[in-house]
């Protein structure tokens, strides 16, 4: 498809106007934090940032959704659905993290039972990517397939050049979307632009530090379930906390439950949760399949690097590094890939 | 085509409460919707997830054969948040029933074969949808010798008394072996634990299939008895129970490998669990 | 002369080896630079993964008691802080005194890996670091660079009560002076000069973020429920939903009750992943502590009873 111009000084203006147009969500500073928000303009919205704290995954699964509202008094009972999503744009997403949205979807659009919530936000948004200026200690992007520049999954994707953003039209969606504003995605002659991209993106593969391969691994997993890797430091230094799998721009388990706000009505909840929790697969006679560290570590790493994989030919890691950065005992899905790596050589 | 609407519960009522031992009840259940309780059409072996409104939601497997009529029965056993609210529950109240879920035990592949049902303990639950459809006057003639061996802790925990003493004993070609764990004033039959007295009956693997469901523990012991018996594999047909929210293979927690239980299960064979991560 | 990371290996290689303990919890090298992660340490072969620095921020005392049915002892490696955890957890009687070998190191703080990982050139391997009093100097292979205590280190650390462990059977390093802090509670202080409504759209701005990821009490070494009341099932005293009410009700729930056992580690504070200022409620608790009772920090010395914990019969409230 084709390719325009925004000039760095129409940034503002698009995102008002987008603002007024969409539900807006873009990333905004949170006192020390980076998130996606719903913004109501260009003012809130900060696009020089190298990786959001959480990603803009609850775009498409926030972390509380009401599926229904109910009103149930023994004898009668009533259910009331939300509304379908409104239209949305999600702007300045980095390209580890659209991918990432392609990972939630065979998981909710599946071939038995599909997702409303999902699919009504899914088709009611663009998803404008901007590509990474930067590569973090922490990335990894190129060793899962892709890359800070890559535009797979976004409608738009926009590419800072010195003064100007290049702007590659991807879909259909995107192709809509230029047309609307054109007043501000410039038609112009964008070759040389386009050389410049192939070279940012070129510069910027050459600067990752983490080695990492899968080459092999899931082969290895394929065999072997029982590792003595698994019973080292990972389980014993784990503290079973969420936060990996709340701020994994692929995880998508979810629970569901209810929510009263009394004289007989309440809301059906689903919100993330995480399979670092014990209470997790805890049964309510007592049973747990996962009862220790070393079951829902390597539950946790063989679904991103074998199971995800297994199921939906995709690797369940986009190599965003959030895990690594926030884990509070490091643990690094990317050590654990090259420790399971050598175990693969050596064996 | 997929279910896109699969998280919103269909309105149902209790028309019916069986009091099976101290802490499990039976529950009779029947679609306000009568189109939806006629296309419904559940599989033995399938399961739902029944809403307590306030309470949330929570996987039980119909106990039912669809044989059987237009209703569902769903047996109980009070363990947990939901299901306690379920037994304080009385005929006439609503309920919220989605489903029905899961693979279901293979029917088709039984056909001709004389099937060995082992169950321990409230897995007569699951099994009994299959034991109702093999059993029914439309499909008997489709199936052989269908023997039923079932073990529960003590005389009261005796799930389907009446089915077991009374409507399944009656149907031409039947034998049903019961079993508690410890001796009890008033009871005539085997004492012991389950996968000794399968060792004791010792049923033969040819043209038979066994359809094996308990506790973990359970499924554990009672398939290393059934190999020992020279039952192949694929011969041993089980159903597996785990946490479960969405029952639609998205939420994430009934994995088993790359399995989801509730969509690739619950059902398997022992030849499929041997391919699977001993993590159920 | 050794450093003190030579000096930590060859402690843990004499217990491992005279079999006084069977498992050394200490620092190693992390996947970054700038980041140490615990290391668990059973043979004394391992020991050379040991090493110390002003990037070994986790509290390892909350290991201890994941040991406390191995049939050998544990050996532990603690800051001046750390340090107060491991006698708030034998007042707590959560471990066995005979079981535990205490490694105490004083600590001259600890840096903010993070603000360290941003100056630093990616790729780097770190060489050595030297400690100039006001400022550490990271020696790598890409040069060397400065980092002022005043602007890197944790918060907690330029605030520290207990350079030196309170409690160690063996010390490795010398003894660091004691400085008594005028400022500890400045920022508390400053909070409680805000108005009941400024105060509230404080927290509340903060207690919206939270994820829930239960970080915070999964670190916390005074954390030691078996079963947490905000895992409960039956009945559900908090709901998983994430909103400003459930989760102001979990952190005000979670800081009353670490109240008066809360051995200001500052862990909850350095692991939250939304930034969330968790320190400064139970700081606010440590300060009214000390006014109302007298009340030093818990773990502080060994025996200590809290305030808000033991009984006396002279208590001046009736209903007592």
């Amino acid at each position: 498809m084709e390719s325009r111009v925004v000039n760095k000084g129409q940034i503002s203006e698009l995102l008002d106007k987008l603002a007024k147009d969409y539900n807006l969500f873009a990333p905004v500073k949170d006192e020390t934090m980076t998130l996606f928000r719903r913004v109501s303009g260009a003012q809130d919205v900060l696009l020089d940032y190298n990786n959001s704290d959480i990603s803009p995954k609850g775009c498409f699964l926030p972390q509380n959704e009401k599926t229904f509202s109910y009103m149930y008094t023994g004898d009668s009972l009533e259910i009331n659905k939300p509304e379908g999503a409104q239209k949305t744009v999600l702007f300045g997403a980095r390209p580890c993290d659209i991918k990432a949205v392609l990972t939630f979807d065979p998981v909710f659009e599946g071939v038995k039972f599909g997702d409303e919530y999902y699919s009504s936000k899914r088709e009611n948004s663009i998803i404008i990517g901007l590509s990474c200026t930067k590569v973090l200690s922490t990335c990894f992007c190129y060793a899962m397939g892709g890359g800070p520049c890559d535009i797979t999954g976004s409608d738009l994707l926009l590419t800072e050049i010195g003064d100007k953003y290049y702007v590659e039209v991807i879909t259909e969606k995107g192709q809509a979307l230029v047309d609307a504003y054109s007043q501000i995605f410039a038609k112009q002659d964008t070759a040389q632009l386009a050389k410049d991209k192939d070279e940012l993106a070129k510069k910027l593969s050459g600067e990752f530090v983490r080695k990492v391969d899968l080459t092999g691994v899931k082969e290895l997993m394929d065999n072997n379930f029982e590792l003595p890797y698994w019973s080292g430091d990972d389980q014993k230094k784990c503290i079973s906390c969420g936060i990996c799998t709340y701020v994994c721009p692929t995880c998508h388990c979810f629970d569901i439950f209810d929510y009263t706000t009394g004289d007989f009505t309440g809301d059906r909840i689903r919100c993330w949760d995480s399979c670092m929790y014990p209470e997790y697969t805890l049964e309510a006679g007592g049973h747990n399949p996962r009862p220790t560290r070393k079951e829902r570590i390597r539950n946790r790493f063989m679904h991103k690097i074998k199971y995800h994989l297994d199921r939906y030919n995709m690797v369940g890691c986009v190599g965003c590094g959030r895990c690594v950065i926030k884990c509070p005992v490091n643990i690094d899905i990317t050590k654990i890939i090259n420790d399971l790596k050598e175990v693969a050589q050596n064996a | 085509m997929p279910n896109p609407t699969a998280l919103t519960p269909y309105p149902a009522t209790i028309t019916k409460i069986d009091v099976e031992a101290g802490d499990t009840k039976t529950f009779t259940v029947v679609f306000d919707d009568p189109e939806i309780m006629e296309n419904f059409g559940n599989q033995p072996g399938q399961v739902c997830m029944l809403s307590a409104f306030g309470e949330g939601e929570s996987t039980i497997s119909i106990t039912s054969s669809p044989t059987r009529g237009k209703f569902l029965e769903f047996c109980v056993r009070r363990v947990g948040r939901l299901t306690s609210v379920l037994h304080q529950m009385e005929v006439g109240q609503k309920i919220g029933v989605r489903g029905p879920y899961g693979n279901g035990f293979p029917y088709e592949m039984m056909k001709g074969k004389d099937l060995f049902f082992i169950g321990g303990g409230s897995a007569l639950a699951p099994i009994r949808s299959l034991i109702d459809y093999v059993l029914s006057d439309q499909y008997r003639s489709d199936y052989g010798r269908v023997e039923i061996l079932y073990g529960a802790r003590s005389m009261d925990d005796v799930l389907f008394k009446s089915d077991l003493a009374e409507r399944w004993p009656a149907i031409q070609n039947t034998k049903i072996y019961t079993t508690i764990d410890r001796p009890e004033e008033g009871w005539n039959g085997h004492v012991g634990f389950v996968p000794p007295f399968i060792e004791e009956v010792a049923p033969t693997p040819e043209n038979k299939i066994v359809i094996l469901a308990g506790p973990p523990i359970l499924i554990k012991l009672g398939l290393a008895v059934m190999e020992k018996l020279g039952f192949k594999d694929e011969q041993i047909i089980t159903t597996l129970e785990m946490r479960m929210k969405c029952c639609l293979g998205k939420c994430g927690r009934c994995n088993v490998g790359s399995k989801f239980i509730c969509v690739d299960g619950p059902v398997f064979s022992l030849a499929q669990l041997k391919e699977m991560p001993p993590e159920y | 002369m050794m450093n003190l990371a030579q000096q930590l290996q060859e402690q843990a290689k004499k217990l491992l080896e005279e079999k006084k303990v069977d498992l050394v919890i200490g620092f190693g090298q992390g996947t970054e630079l700038a980041r140490n992660t615990p290391v668990f340490i059973d043979s004394p072969e391992g020991v050379s993964a040991l090493t110390w620095g002003p990037f070994c921020a986790n509290n390892l005392a909350k290991y201890l008691s994941d040991y406390n049915n191995a049939p050998g002892g544990t050996a532990v490696v603690v800051k001046g802080c750390d340090a107060r955890s491991v006698n708030r957890l034998l007042d707590d009687n959560q471990i066995l005194r005979e079981k535990v070998v205490v490694i105490g190191v004083p600590c001259p703080g600890q840096l903010e890996w993070q603000k360290v990982s941003a100056e630093i050139k990616p790729g780097s391997t770190l060489k050595e670091v030297v400690d100039n009093g006001d400022s550490y100097t990271v020696k790598t292979d890409s040069g060397d660079y400065s980092f002022s205590k005043k602007d890197y280190l944790l918060h907690r650390c330029l605030v520290c009560e207990n350079p030196n462990p309170v409690i160690s059977d063996i010390t490795i390093g010398k003894e660091l002076p004691v400085k008594n802090y005028e400022e500890r509670f400045a920022e508390v202080q400053d909070l409680e000069k805000l108005a009941v409504n400024e105060k509230s759209a404080y927290w509340d701005k903060q207690f919206t973020r939270c994820l829930r990821c239960y970080a915070c009490r999964n670190v916390c070494s005074v954390c030691t429920c078996e079963v947490c009341v905000f895992d409960q099932m039956m009945p559900m005293w908090v709901s998983k939903r994430t909103n400003l009410s459930e989760n102001t009700a979990f952190h005000i729930t979670r800081a009353f009750h670490v109240a008066g056992r809360c051995v200001d580690c500052g862990e909850c504070d350095r692991v939250c992943p939304m930034d969330i200022p968790l320190r400064k409620l139970n700081v606010k608790i440590h300060k009214d502590l000390g006014d109302l009772f007298n009340s030093p920090t818990p773990g502080t010395e060994p025996g200590l009873i809290s305030p808000l914990g033991g009984f006396s019969p002279g208590d001046p409230e009736e209903f007592m």
